[in-house]
């Protein structure tokens, strides 16, 4: 028996390359399926997870998916703006605690995320490095932001103009970084978190300036008539807050009527939730509330099509490598002919010969076999980290 | 059963372990800043709430008002640290209005901040103070001014009191019973000041009064004044030009009394009292006062205004 097996590996020995060529097909086609099955049921678990944790969404009404991809992972086109009325709808009908979103400007390409510190409660998001945002235009970074960004707490970072052509919009910001969080393995750790107010000071809602109304002698003051000061343009706008200066910057207009991307209901309980979900239903409404595992569902689906339509060409790949390993099997015993001749002429019984092929097949299977086992178990264990560095 | 008697210390020690981990975890998430707290931590933005929160939370409550004494709250910015231990407060009772301007400018747990007059918004007194300017691509724009003493109104008080009633009932479910108790004796010494106002000054006519400083909007609007601010310092006399304006508008009004938040020196008063003017001294009790508490210097202030008229 062991004789038999002897005489086989030897055999595969001294046909390396052939045997390296068999094993490689063989493995990849076994892995192919079991490999992609892997990689697709992480993306989806990771998906499902992210929006499992987000009970209810609120934003303008539009594209869903474009709402839940933007308030859940901060990626895809900001979606129609929503207002604070939209959050004070939810915190006034005492279902849910609403946290407000504001996604729609970056910052060296990551996203800068307004919302207040409710947020990181609702994460469960803690300070790894330096403090928690306390004053207008302070940020604090996720971990591979930080990371990517070579930024710590102390240093600044500037916000980027959403669009350059826009040379009358707002000024980028300078914003002090403040703190690192502690890596949570989510799109938290690729963002810049900033106080809502901030965001809206990026978005030019808010601004700060020399106190027109103190310095009258300013070159750029050009008519004072009781409370009714006019300045021209060349009044200067800071682009950064600071203790000096902080005190003078304001909004303008109804904060009510402030813009948001989203906000996040967070209700006390499924009671809570189906009516806070009945107070978005009317057909005049203007914004529309989502559950974000039934939007992502939607998507998984299209997601678990496509791995349906992969796995049959993998499938139909199997059958076609079978195939090709059975006929090289074939033609090899055909060119041993002779050999195998021979092994009986010096006293093999034909039993022993018929050992020594199967030991052949069987151990370049089981080589296969293994190696395509080793791999699937390899993904299943790297796929986590992979699918969030190519999700996130 | 020897090797079960050997099993036995080693299961309680365990338990010891995972019963000490257990608590400690369970300290750590009682605040943010990591230490245990047996009392809720509410802050509050002026001395009335920390008043009210006080008396109806009583010990059931740690209330906390962050502004040195002898500082207007209105005018007080809080450092880095301040707004730390802000972030980590139970609850933060803001007044609303626009008080306290500083709430605009920090990052404050949104779930945490209660507006003590969200229900009298309507009640609000806008542009107080305006500012209209110009400047940059976004054309003309103006910033107005709420008035915020809003509780010299006492119904208004009493709303603010409901409120901070009813966060405290969030905050602290099971003392509902004494906190609604504790509320309704408060509810009853406003009222009962109130209606001595009502008494003492309500008219057909609104009755035309002088303000030291701009403080008095809603006081005026409740009780049928007409007041006419100023902005005098109770520490500094006024130059000859504010004596002049103040005499040219004693020409168009029959003020026979000005209020002001605390007493001004002598001098002033001698010159007040030489152009008809009597003093009223009634105090906001924005901050903390020297002696009493807040229902004290609201008696005061409603007996020197019930004087002022004798």
């Amino acid at each position: 028996m062991f004789d038999s097996l002897y005489i086989a590996w030897k055999h595969l020995c001294f046909h390396k390359v052939k045997t390296l060529i068999l094993v490689a097909a063989i493995s990849v086609t076994l892995f192919l399926p079991a490999g992609v099955d892997a990689l697709v049921d992480e993306c989806a678990q990771q998906l499902r997870q992210r929006a499992a944790q987000t009970p209810l969404l609120i934003g303008a009404k539009g594209s869903e998916t474009e709402l839940v991809l933007n308030s859940l992972y901060f990626e895809s086109n900001p979606p129609a703006d929503t207002s604070m009325k939209a959050l004070e709808r939810v915190q006034s009908s005492g279902y849910a605690e609403a946290i407000p979103l504001y996604v729609r400007f970056r910052a060296r390409e990551k996203p800068v995320v307004g919302t207040t510190l409710d947020y990181f409660s609702f994460r469960e998001l803690r300070v790894g490095a330096g403090r928690q945002f306390a004053m207008l235009g302070e940020c604090v970074l996720g971990v591979d932001a930080a990371d990517q960004l070579e930024l710590r707490p102390g240093q600044s970072l500037l916000s980027q103009s959403e669009n350059v052509f826009d040379l009358a919009g707002a000024y980028p910001l300078r914003m002090n970084v403040v703190g690192v969080l502690e890596p949570s393995g989510s799109p938290d750790d690729s963002a810049v978190f900033v106080d809502v107010k901030t965001a809206w000071i990026i978005a030019g809602l808010g601004h700060g300036h020399q106190d027109l109304g103190e310095d009258a002698s300013s070159d750029s003051l050009l008519e004072k008539d009781g409370q009714r000061l006019t300045a021209n343009a060349s009044v200067p706008t800071y682009t950064e807050i600071t203790s000096a200066n902080v005190a003078s910057f304001h909004f303008h207009g109804d904060p009510v009527d402030f813009p948001l991307t989203g906000v996040l209901a967070v209700p006390e309980d499924r009671r809570s939730r189906a009516l806070l979900r009945g107070r978005f239903q009317g057909t005049d409404e203007a914004s529309q509330i989502v559950e974000p595992s039934a939007v992502m569902e939607k998507l998984l689906a299209t997601i678990l099509r496509v791995r349906t339509i992969v796995l049959v060409g993998a499938l139909l790949l199997s059958v076609a490598t079978t195939l090709v390993v059975v006929l090289v099997f074939a033609l090899s015993l055909r060119i041993r002919r002779q050999e195998l001749e021979t092994m009986r002429k010096i006293g093999a019984t034909r039993f022993a010969v018929f050992l020594i092929v199967a030991w052949e097949i069987l151990v370049v299977l089981g080589l296969s076999g293994g190696i395509a086992v080793s791999l699937t178990f390899l993904t299943r264990q790297l796929s986590g980290p992979a699918i969030r560095w190519f999700l996130l | 059963m020897r090797s079960a008697n050997r099993f036995v210390p080693c299961w309680l020690a365990s338990f010891v372990i995972l019963c000490t981990i257990g608590c400690a975890e369970s300290e750590s998430r009682s605040g943010h800043d990591g230490t245990k707290r047996g009392t809720p931590q509410v802050y509050t933005v002026n001395y009335p709430l920390a008043f009210f929160a006080q008396q109806i939370g009583g010990e059931h409550v740690d209330v906390r008002f962050p502004v040195p004494e002898n500082q207007d709250p209105t005018l007080w910015e809080p450092s880095v640290e301040d707004v730390t231990r802000l972030q980590s407060a139970d609850l933060i009772l803001v007044n609303g209005a626009d008080y306290a301007p500083w709430v605009k400018r920090v990052s404050l747990p949104r779930s945490k901040v209660v507006n003590t007059t969200e229900e009298a918004r309507q009640e609000y007194i806008d542009g107080v103070e305006s500012v209209t300017h110009q400047h940059g691509p976004d054309g003309e724009h103006t910033h107005t001014a709420l008035a915020s003493t809003t509780w010299l109104d006492l119904q208004i008080a009493i709303t603010q009191l409901r409120s901070v009633k009813d966060a405290l009932v969030k905050l602290v479910p099971n003392q509902s019973e004494v906190f609604e108790g504790r509320f309704v004796k408060l509810e009853t010494e406003l009222k009962a000041l109130d209606q001595e106002l009502l008494d003492a000054w309500s008219s057909d006519e609104p009755a035309p009064v002088l303000s030291a400083q701009p403080v008095y909007q809603y006081l005026a609007r409740r009780y049928g004044l007409r007041v006419e601010s100023v902005r005098w310092e109770p520490d500094e006399m006024p130059d000859e030009e504010a004596w002049k304006e103040l005499a040219a508008s004693l020409e168009t009004t029959s003020a026979k009394a000005m209020l002001w938040q605390t007493e001004p020196i002598q001098e002033i008063r001698a010159e007040l009292k030489r152009l008809g003017i009597s003093v009223v001294v009634y105090s906001p009790a924005s901050n903390r006062p020297k002696s009493g508490d807040f229902i004290r210097v609201m008696k005061e202030n409603v007996a020197s205004m019930i004087n002022s008229r004798k």
